[in-house]
């Protein structure tokens, strides 16, 4: 109980850096264990599509701009979800092939996925109320 | 047994790509190979071809970048207050373009796939003449079979091998693009567009450049003589369009080591490279350090890997370029290539991707149309830009002879290097005209900013037939650079001085 209380406060926090958390590594990838880089393929099948909590994929690239405002913001919200939720980047530059199987046109492209199947997908930017909506409606909440 | 496509394009570049994605367009079923070998300096790049990653595009992107620096210069005398000396920063200019390359990787491979076009990574080698095979990077066999092949593998920059150190040391536009810091005092040289391009954008970023060259600059753009008489290609201009380019660089401040050969690179200490060359004028040896040497001595066709021997593809003995007939068909019956690969033709973008699409309606439809390549308009991005289309003055007077053309021209100076305080010499337009008869324009020539912009339209014109009295009465746009092409009247033969004022 009191363990899933410090992680809860954990995950509350903003995400500030390492030393925030008083160099303990624990209190990183708490908050950090929600969102992770797909690595390859095979990451992809056992962290995403064989993962028995629903993950949302971001497909972002180096080059894109709103990439980089809509994956902090996506990600702060999962955060927020404690574990309900995880997320899941693509780098699509590093991964093109699985990019192009998920049939990622223009980035950002999130998909939310559960039991390996895409159930929702949006593209491009969203605020903060369309992303809850988002991740709401995946969790089934 | 069948093969198992209807059309394998071997090379994802910017004929290759064209060629694919318009023969799927009548729902064949077609595969694209691209690979990129790396460059022995480590670069390498993704779907597009060499105009996308290494070519066109980023060339283009930094000249501008290089255009903004004179911009900024100029902006003081239009009342803007800017601390001068204005820096560059390689990184941030570099990291953009390079991002927005990947970004057309991307595109690419988007487009591939909607088209339905089947996209492998592999290096693909003929082991016969329907089968392709090749090893992806992690070392897979694939086997392609296919009806119709087409060769669109391009060329990469090719080494001074006979100079010691040349392939160790030096890197080329391969490298260039990608560096993601600043090639800091470079050296370049020695003949193509491709030197003064990249000459020219450095020293406009404020970078310490020299160029090296044998003799006169833009020489695979020039002299009639390397062309066969039978067919012209726009490419060529001539001599005195050269001159002027490189007296605009010079001025501009890139240094030029004319009649200058060079013998040997060696890294030193410090990690910069010592040059050593031999001055053919002064008949002396002289010798250089600089942080960079950028070799652009010409492309080579990239087939050696191709195993086109085996198949029967014949290739020129001296360029090994693919030999090629009037509707792209190589000696192999089904077996065609096009873009920078083949033997004769503009090593172009958009010629490549018009070939690519009329070979596939060939193919594919009921099309017999055939790639034209007379007149091709084309544009050199230098500091100051050199753009043309139809034949050069040499070009004309070998065909028709010198009595038969008449050449106008005139320096002009754009409006907006008054204020600038800008030199304008080498500003400079000519058109060359038949003298009889109609006066159809056969050429015509401009040095001047923004020159492809400017040509662009006039190709149109040239398609077209147009003469000397059709342009006289084109009615020109004021103030522009581009009316005094409608206003030209003084002619080389008169002797007269050619410079023009505006209003």
């Amino acid at each position: 109980m009191a363990q899933r209380l410090a992680l809860q406060r954990l995950l509350s926090l903003p995400a500030r850096g390492p030393l925030a958390y008083h160099g303990r590594a624990f209190g990183i990838s708490a908050g950090r264990r929600s969102t992770f880089n797909v690595q390859d393929g095979s990451d992809f099948q056992d962290r995403v599509v064989n993962s028995p909590k629903p993950v949302v994929v971001d497909f972002h690239a180096q080059w894109c701009g709103p990439c980089k405002i809509l994956g902090p913001r996506l990600e702060k919200l999962v955060a927020k979800l404690e574990g309900k939720v995880l997320m899941a980047k693509v780098d699509i530059d590093d991964h093109t092939d699985l990019a192009i199987e998920y049939e990622v046109g223009a980035v950002p492209t999130v998909l939310a996925m559960k039991n390996g199947d895409v159930v929702d997908k949006f593209v491009g930017i969203k605020d903060e109320d369309q992303l809850e909506a988002f991740l709401k409606k995946l969790i089934g909440a | 047994g069948k093969n198992e496509y209807d059309l394998l394009v071997i090379g994802g570049g910017s004929g290759g790509l064209a060629c694919a994605k318009e023969a799927a367009q009548f729902g064949r079923k077609v595969a694209v190979l691209d690979y990129v070998e790396p460059s022995p300096q480590g670069a390498t790049w993704g779907l597009g071809g060499t105009c996308v990653n290494v070519g066109c595009i980023p060339k283009k992107l930094m000249h501008q970048a290089a255009l903004l620096g004179s911009a900024l210069k100029d902006a003081q005398h239009y009342g803007w207050n800017i601390s001068q000396p204005v820096h560059h920063t390689w990184s941030v200019m570099a990291q953009a373009v390079q991002n927005y390359v990947k970004s057309l990787n991307w595109g690419h491979r988007v487009q591939l796939q909607e088209k339905k076009v089947k996209y492998f990574n592999i290096k693909g080698s003929f082991s016969d003449p329907h089968t392709v095979r090749g090893l992806t990077k992690a070392g897979k066999e694939t086997v392609v079979t296919a009806d119709n092949i087409v060769i669109a593998t391009g060329g990469r920059p090719k080494y001074p091998m006979h100079v010691a150190g040349a392939l160790e040391y030096g890197i080329t536009s391969d490298d260039l693009f990608w560096l993601k810091e600043s090639p800091g005092k470079t050296l370049t040289g020695a003949s193509p567009d491709v030197s003064l391009e990249c000459a020219g954008f450095l020293t406009g970023i404020g970078l310490d450049t020299t160029v090296m060259m044998r003799s006169i600059p833009l020489r695979g753009f020039d002299q009639a003589s390397h062309i066969p008489k039978k067919k012209q290609i726009s490419l060529i201009t001539q001599q005195q369009m050269a001159a002027l380019v490189t007296e605009h660089m010079e001025s501009y401040g890139t240094k030029f080591l004319k009649r200058c050969f060079p013998t040997k690179v060696e890294k030193l200490k410090s990690n910069r490279l010592q040059v050593t060359w031999k001055n053919a004028d002064l008949d002396t040896e002289e010798t250089d350090s600089f942080d960079t040497v950028m070799w652009a001595v010409g492309r080579a066709p990239d087939t050696k890997t191709l195993n086109l021997e085996t198949i029967g593809v014949k290739t020129n003995s001296e360029t090994g370029k693919i030999i090629v007939d009037a509707g792209e068909a190589t000696s192999v019956p089904h077996i065609y290539a096009i873009g920078d690969i083949t033997e004769g033709r503009p090593e172009l973008t958009p010629t490549a991707i018009a070939a690519g699409k009329l070979l596939a309606q060939r193919l594919f439809s009921q099309s017999s149309e055939l790639m034209d390549y007379d007149n091709v308009p084309t544009t050199v991005f230098t500091p100051l830009e050199y753009g043309c289309v139809g034949l050069s003055e040499e070009a004309a007077v070998q065909r028709h002879g010198s009595d038969n053309i008449e050449v106008y021209h005139a320096y002009y100076k754009p409006l907006e290097f008054t204020v600038a305080e800008r030199d304008a010499t080498q500003c400079y337009m000519k058109m060359v005209c038949l003298r009889e008869r109609e006066q159809r324009i056969l050429g015509l020539h401009f040095i001047g900013p923004n020159a492809g912009e400017v040509i662009q339209g006039f190709a149109l014109g040239i398609k077209c037939g147009a003469t000397y009295p059709q342009m006289m009465k084109t009615v020109g746009i004021h103030p522009t650079c581009a009316e005094e092409v409608t206003k030209l009247h003084i002619t080389k033969r008169s002797g007269l001085d050619a410079t023009v004022t505006g209003c």
